[in-house]
């Protein structure tokens, strides 16, 4: 148990040589990866797994900043990671066909990758300041409403747009002066996401897949950094008292009106990141659709910050990770000889309902054995706190 | 710094919970707020800490109007509480609790903290040396790696104390601290608030059942009866004060009348030994007579007749059934 301090009273000294260490070390191991995971791995669809699992411990760690730390029931993280999708998306289809198109190498991927992310992660953070708002007055029930709300309106407004009106988006612009014209180019804008069947680029040659190895793993090296550190933080700390007393925080000077506008912030940043990542993974599909974004990707990741253990960033971490492979080895189970020969005899048998079986099962099992998650609040890694006499 | 309540009402609905209350708590003063269950004690503290804004008249600490200020304003303004059911951070460890009440005072910003620059460090490890010593004189410091919840209730009623004073504050609200204490702890926790008030420079008011505690280290005490002040004055003259007696003790036509007037006899002279043993001497000198005084008094109390040592016993029965229901 004890200990949650660890991380934050090292002694001071080489602090700076110590970071560059740190992150130098991990990024490199991430540029590693990049030139050697193809071919040490010639399955693709493993490749896939790995990258997908980097991906979903994003997903993970950016929904405990807000569940598992703030203790806010959000079940609408879907919608930051659909928002940073798109976004990415959008900008790096267009900055690809900028910078003259063709291959997406690895050099241009310093320019495609940063700039997508950033607008990703900033739409996103805008997204969440907005849904962070009632947070301060809803609680519970409520509050997951309307972040519900919030992530099913995005994807709808995507889905259901009406695709075929070839008008282009400059010549909607340019008769936008009133407000009728106005709307209507929005519309125009929204309606060239492409709707029901997605997004693949300004021309549908496909959203360039800038996102490497060096990029999926570097990130979820660094952003899980930075979220340790968040949570062992006098910031972090402030949150998690936040969670447990509201009214005895604000009674010792802690602002529950900050405190959870900026946890939604957060969280929606890491999400456009993590959502943006996924668009433009190397493994993975060259467009995004808004069925990537329904109610089950958000339970997901909600799944993932429960099983590994809420307000854990080691936890979540693995639940990203657990929550991937368990899903693909269903996927795999479907196509063993036994199950298909199961599915001869019984032509109505439906795989994918079977699929779902097995994982509440294994989720109920978890929850049986571990109800506090896999680590509950506590990190692996964590390093004993100092005892009192050697502090003083 | 004075505390200002000025004709201060609070209406939930069609009750009024507190009905036009005005006192002056002086500064470094101690300050007993008494009351029979439901009289609105809990709901005043509520009103000056900014958790309830109140209806009408006017709350000031020192020149500053408290009505506009969040909670988390009032408590940097320098007020800072305990809570009757104790709210302490339960996941978090003892230390954590106190470094949490650091949060305003803190220096470095949050980008400083994810890239762990120097004044992160120094402003951690400053807040920890801070928190150990608080904890030291609170007795916890063996402690501060413990889950809070894992605490005894004395101990988690000092942690509370130990969290607010990390705020440093200039008032210090204590909501019944002696609830579910034995007649020992409740001495050592006189001590302790008349330590707190001299170390530390502040004023304190006390909400309490406990009247072995309240009579013991009160300077001034008001009384709220169903919102309403009923009576306001030194200890001896609250405790035989008629409308006091009849609020927690019901009215008895004759019985109530002999009590008081026997009381208004005794009254004066109790005062004026007070008086003289305030004269001479240091702080620490007259702390410790005045502890003496105090028992002194309780004895003189219960002789005094039945109905008070009831009254003690009513406050001691509250205590323990407190100490039960956390344990």
């Amino acid at each position: 148990m004890a200990g949650a301090q660890a991380g934050s009273t090292r002694p001071m000294g080489s602090g700076l040589l110590k970071q560059i260490a740190l992150f130098g070390g991990g990024l490199l191991v991430a540029l590693l990866l990049d030139f050697t995971l193809d071919k040490a791995i010639s399955d693709s669809s493993i490749r896939q797994l790995l990258m997908m699992a980097a991906c979903n411990i994003l997903v993970a760690l950016s929904l405990n900043v807000i569940n598992g730390m703030a203790g806010q029931f959000s079940i609408g993280h879907a919608g930051f990671l659909g928002l940073g999708g798109y976004s990415a998306a959008v900008v790096s289809a267009n900055l690809h066909e900028a910078l003259g198109g063709g291959e997406a190498t690895f050099g241009k991927s310093f320019i495609v990758v940063p700039v997508s992310l950033l607008v990703a992660a900033l739409l996103s953070g805008i997204a969440g300041l907005f849904v962070g708002l009632p947070s301060l007055r809803l609680k519970g029930d409520y509050l997951a409403i309307v972040t519900l709300g919030f992530s099913e309106i995005f994807r709808l407004v995507i889905a259901t747009a009406q695709i075929g009106d070839k008008e282009t988006i400059a010549h909607a612009w340019s008769s936008a002066g009133s407000p009728r014209g106005f709307v209507h180019a929005i519309s125009v804008m929204i309606t060239s996401l492409g709707g029901q069947n997605g997004y693949a680029g300004p021309k549908d040659a496909g959203v360039p897949l800038y996102a490497g190895p060096f990029w999926v793993v570097g990130l979820a090296f660094v952003l899980g950094v930075v979220a340790w550190r968040l949570k062992f933080s006098g910031w972090g700390r402030a949150l998690r008292a936040l969670r447990e007393d509201e009214i005895a925080a604000a009674a010792v000077g802690v602002d529950p009106t900050r405190y959870k506008v900026t946890s939604f912030v957060i969280s929606a940043v890491g999400a456009g990141i993590a959502g943006g990542l996924m668009a433009m993974n190397r493994d993975g599909t060259p467009i995004v659709q808004p069925d990537s974004y329904n109610f089950q990707a958000s339970f997901d990741a909600i799944t993932m910050v429960i099983l590994g253990g809420s307000g854990s960033v080691t936890g979540a971490a693995i639940g990203g990770v657990f929550v991937t492979f368990t899903v693909k080895a269903i996927e795999l189970l479907q196509s063993t000889s036994a199950v298909q020969a199961l599915k001869q005899r019984f032509e109505s048998l439906d795989l994918n309902a079977l699929r779902m079986i097995i994982y509440a099962a294994v989720l109920i099992a978890l929850m049986i054995v571990r109800p506090e998650g896999l680590l509950g609040e506590r990190e692996l890694f964590q390093k004993k706190a100092p005892s009192p006499a050697k502090a003083k | 710094m004075d505390l200002t309540l000025k004709n201060v009402t609070k209406n939930f609905g069609g009750l009024r919970a507190v009905g036009d209350v005005s006192f002056t708590v002086p500064d470094r003063s101690i300050y007993g707020l008494i009351g029979p269950n439901g009289a609105g004690k809990t709901t005043v503290f509520n009103l000056v800490t900014g958790v309830y804004k109140h209806d009408e008249g006017s709350i000031h600490l020192g020149k500053t109007d408290l009505r506009p200020l969040k909670p988390a304003e009032i408590a940097r303004a320098g007020i800072a509480r305990t809570f009757q059911n104790i709210r302490l951070f339960g996941q978090l460890t003892v230390i954590e609790n106190l470094l949490v009440a650091c949060e305003i005072d803190k220096k470095a910003s949050l980008l400083s903290s994810v890239l762990r620059t120097k004044v992160h460090y120094e402003d951690e490890s400053s807040m920890r040396d801070r928190a150990l010593e608080l904890l030291g004189v609170f007795d916890l410091a063996h402690t501060a790696e413990e889950p809070s919840t894992s605490l005894s209730y004395g101990n988690q009623r000092r942690l509370e104390i130990a969290r607010a004073m990390m705020l440093k504050p200039k008032v210090l609200l204590l909501d019944e601290p002696a609830a579910g204490m034995n007649y020992g702890e409740a001495e050592g926790l006189k001590k302790q608030i008349r330590w707190l008030r001299d170390t530390f420079d502040l004023t304190v008011v006390l909400v309490e059942h406990n009247m072995q505690v309240v009579m013991g280290v009160c300077e001034e005490i008001h009384v709220l009866d169903h919102g309403e002040t009923i009576a306001h004055g030194t200890p001896d003259q609250i405790r035989n004060d008629p409308a006091v007696l009849a609020a927690y003790l019901g009215e008895e036509a004759d019985g109530t009348a002999t009590l008081a007037s026997d009381a208004d006899a005794k009254a004066p002279s109790a005062k004026g030994d007070e008086a003289s043993a305030k004269e001479p001497g240091a702080k620490g000198d007259e702390a410790s007579t005045k502890g003496d005084e105090a028992s002194a008094k309780g004895d003189e109390a219960s002789a005094k007749g039945d109905e008070a040592s009831a009254k003690d016993a009513k406050g001691d029965e509250r205590g323990g059934k407190a100490g039960e229901g956390s344990s």
